[in-house]
């Protein structure tokens, strides 16, 4: 046990203030204060929802539209109660042309008729709407003044309009569709940090062994104790870090939770249950865990630093593989496919999550999942020290897997 | 403390490289373990450190056997590495600490040896940073820590220069003068002659001979004489003077060629001989008994130097 310390304690160190981590963290958690804060800082540049009603009489978002009105007087007077005697008018087209390269205004309308508009842009952003509102403008003045034909008045057609049945929705189980994005973020979570801290675990045992520092090291203690002390190690240090991280997403999310937009509140509320909780932190530490062994065997296995991406491209694009099935399983988590992933430790570790997240999971198949994953954690782990050791004795040549596995298991070690 | 290898066989694939080899270290003389590259030192070095477990035959520590991770051993393997982008006294500290020193024991032991070898300015700096000579300084440090009881040492004196290697082999001297056991292998015949009070040799996997470094000279010596004259010029032609005037007698060559080895094959040819050489027209420059340096039996014995 004291062993087991002194190593963990040495190798969580080098982990947790290795210059690379530290950077790699610090600037995540600036992207997830920015991201959380995104609702608040819109909200300081955004003049107002586009379409409506401002205190002068004209509508916002359009003070920097120009129109070319409609030779129907009618129209053209509802037009102008509707955006505001302000609304800048052009005489043609070729005007109006000329104002938006000018860039006297952004958007430029030429009205036909009541239900004939043509919206005019020098340069359109992604986010641009107003000719849609036009659209909606026009159609408005139309059904109004139709409903004024037929005898009926405006509060007439609103009564009407808001005739609604009134029903409730009661979810026994959970629901997708609000669940869907956050159990979609903590699979990202999981998939970074698996990626990020198996790397680091293998790379850390492949210069243990290109340094040839690992001769010293399993004539000092047993492979048991170092590799089960790197792991752990590995392993904490990834909990600290990312827990930092949704501990800074947790308070910005609380400090700008009133600038966001409902769906968003709804999305990130009342949507995470314990038992999906546990799933997720069981599948997912174990499923890290089981992960880390695999990288740490493999980094055991190279001679040279050079040569540890293409040993550890097995194992990447397994859980490449597993994120695949697990967003395949976001779309139908009762397939079949899905069902086995779930079970199956390679890919149960972020398809279990996302099935608990978004269908009621039988409990046969969660128990079966755990007894799979804390099975293969504990094979894993044994043949991960196995090859370790065999690692220690074997440099030069590449051997192929098949063969490291067998004659790791063969050899007699302490 | 007396460490016996018996009848030790090891085998990779079909290749056995040990073929059942025996031999004892005591504490308190150091033992010099010498062969040709692939003779086996290093093979014998890790199966009895149980980085590989041999096929067959054992090792003991006074008559039980030797578990080297319950023992404070201080192991330089042959292949030496540590970690180079980690700084160097929490790394040698680490190293006592997994030999079972506590905390502030191994701070100690590792404060103890970087000043020992001069390189207190580099503790806090990163190992990368300092010179090859440097390196192998605390590699030998490492090996060093925690007062180990037993000292295992692969090559220790490769890559040191005379000055260092002087440092290191006073260590060793040192802790033979506390008892401590002392192995090391080496290729460096002239080191292992100061330091050594034993020596083992291992050829192609078999012990050639073992013990004592005085003894085995001596045998090596016996029945031999040797024979040097103030000038070079004569030498050949005295030693066919001496065939024909001594049959039986065999003369060869020294290895520095500077004068001739006599074996009288255990005749009682001394006091003739020299009779013999007062007749002759030479100027003798030395005549009396043939001591063979380490490496005069290392030739003899596996053919050429390592």
């Amino acid at each position: 046990m004291k062993d087991f310390l002194t190593v963990f304690q040495y190798e969580f160190k080098i982990q947790l203030f290795k210059r690379a981590a530290i950077v790699t963290m610090v600037v995540i958690m600036l992207i997830m204060a920015v991201v959380t804060s995104l609702p608040r800082i819109i909200s300081l540049f955004d003049s107002g929802e586009p379409g409506g009603q401002k205190a002068d009489g004209g509508i916002s978002g359009f003070e920097k539209a120009g129109y070319l009105m409609p030779e129907d007087e009618q129209t053209r007077l509802a037009l102008l109660a509707v955006l505001g005697s302000e609304a800048p008018g052009y005489a043609d087209r070729a005007a109006l042309e000329k104002a938006l390269a000018d860039k006297d205004i952004e958007v430029g309308f030429v009205v036909a008729d009541d239900l004939s508009y043509e919206a005019v842009y020098q340069d359109r952003s992604m986010t641009e709407q107003r000719d849609q509102i036009m659209g909606d403008i026009l159609t408005a003045m139309k059904k109004e003044r139709m409903l004024l034909e037929h005898g009926l008045s405006g509060e007439d057609y609103a009564a009407i309009e808001a005739a609604r049945a009134q029903g409730t929705t009661t979810i026994l189980g959970q629901d997708s569709t609000s669940n869907y994005a956050i159990t979609f973020l903590l699979l990202l979570l999981v998939y970074f940090i698996v990626l990020m801290y198996g790397s680091s675990v293998s790379s850390v045992i492949a210069r243990e062994k290109d340094s040839r520092t690992m001769e010293i090291l399993i004539t000092s203690t047993r492979p048991t104790k170092l590799i089960i002390g790197k792991v752990a190690a590995s392993g904490l240090a990834a909990l600290i870090q990312f827990g930092l991280v949704i501990l800074v997403s947790y308070l910005g999310i609380q400090f700008n939770k009133s600038t966001y937009p409902p769906e968003v509140l709804m999305m990130i509320s009342g949507t995470i249950t314990p038992g999906y909780m546990w799933s997720y932190a069981f599948f997912s530490f174990f499923g890290f865990i089981l992960y880390l062994f695999l990288y740490a065997a493999l980094g055991s296995t190279v001679s040279k630093m050079e040569d540890l991406a293409s040993a550890t491209g097995l194992v990447q694009f397994l859980f490449i593989a597993g994120y695949l099935l697990a967003t395949f399983a976001a779309q139908m988590p009762n397939s079949a496919v899905a069902v086995v992933g779930s079970i199956i430790p390679f890919t149960s570790i972020m398809v279990m999550p996302i099935r608990f997240g978004l269908v009621t999971v039988p409990w046969v198949e969660v128990v079966a999942a755990g007894v799979l994953m804390l099975a293969f954690v504990a094979f894993f782990a044994y043949l991960s020290i196995k090859i370790y050791r065999w690692g220690s004795l074997n440099y030069g040549n590449k051997t192929k897997l098949t063969r490291i596995v067998r004659e790791a298991l063969r050899r007699e070690h302490r | 403390m007396r460490l016996d290898v018996v009848n030790v066989k090891k085998s990779f694939g079909d290749k056995e490289i040990l073929h059942g080899i025996s031999f004892s270290v005591t504490s308190g003389r150091a033992m010099g373990f010498l062969g040709r590259n692939g003779a086996g030192k290093s093979t014998t070095i890790r199966c009895l450190m149980d980085v590989f477990r041999q096929d067959s035959g054992d090792f003991l520590l006074d008559g039980q056997p030797f578990e080297p991770w319950k023992m404070r051993i201080g192991y330089l393997p042959e292949e030496r590495g540590m970690y180079q982008k980690n700084k160097v006294l929490p790394q040698l500290a680490y190293f006592a600490r997994l030999r079972g020193a506590s905390k502030a024991d191994a701070l100690r032991s590792a404060n103890y040896w970087i000043d020992y070898f001069e390189l207190g300015e580099f503790k806090n700096k990163n190992l990368e940073t300092l010179s090859k000579g440097n390196q192998q300084k605390i590699q030998i440090a490492q090996s060093f820590l925690n007062e180990p009881d037993i000292l295992i040492l692969d090559e220790p004196f490769s890559g040191l220069d005379p000055v260092n290697a002087q440092v290191f082999k006073d260590t060793i001297a040192d802790f033979v003068r506390q008892g401590k056991l002392v192995i090391f292998s080496s290729h460096q015949m002239g080191y292992v002659e100061e330091v050594c009070d034993d020596v083992t040799l291992i050829h192609e996997g078999d012990i050639v001979l073992s013990g004592s470094l005085d003894r085995i000279k001596r045998e090596e010596g016996r029945d031999k004489l040797y024979l040097s004259l103030a000038q070079d010029e004569g030498q050949d032609e005295l030693t066919r003077a001496l065939q024909s005037a001594f049959p039986g007698l065999l003369v060869t060559n020294s290895r520095d060629g500077e004068g001739l080895i006599l074996d009288t094959q255990g005749q009682a040819l001394q006091d003739r001989l020299l009779k013999w050489l007062a007749g002759q027209q030479v100027t003798v420059r030395r005549f009396g008994l043939y001591e063979p340096s380490l490496t005069d039996i290392f030739i003899e014995k596996v053919g050429e130097t390592a």
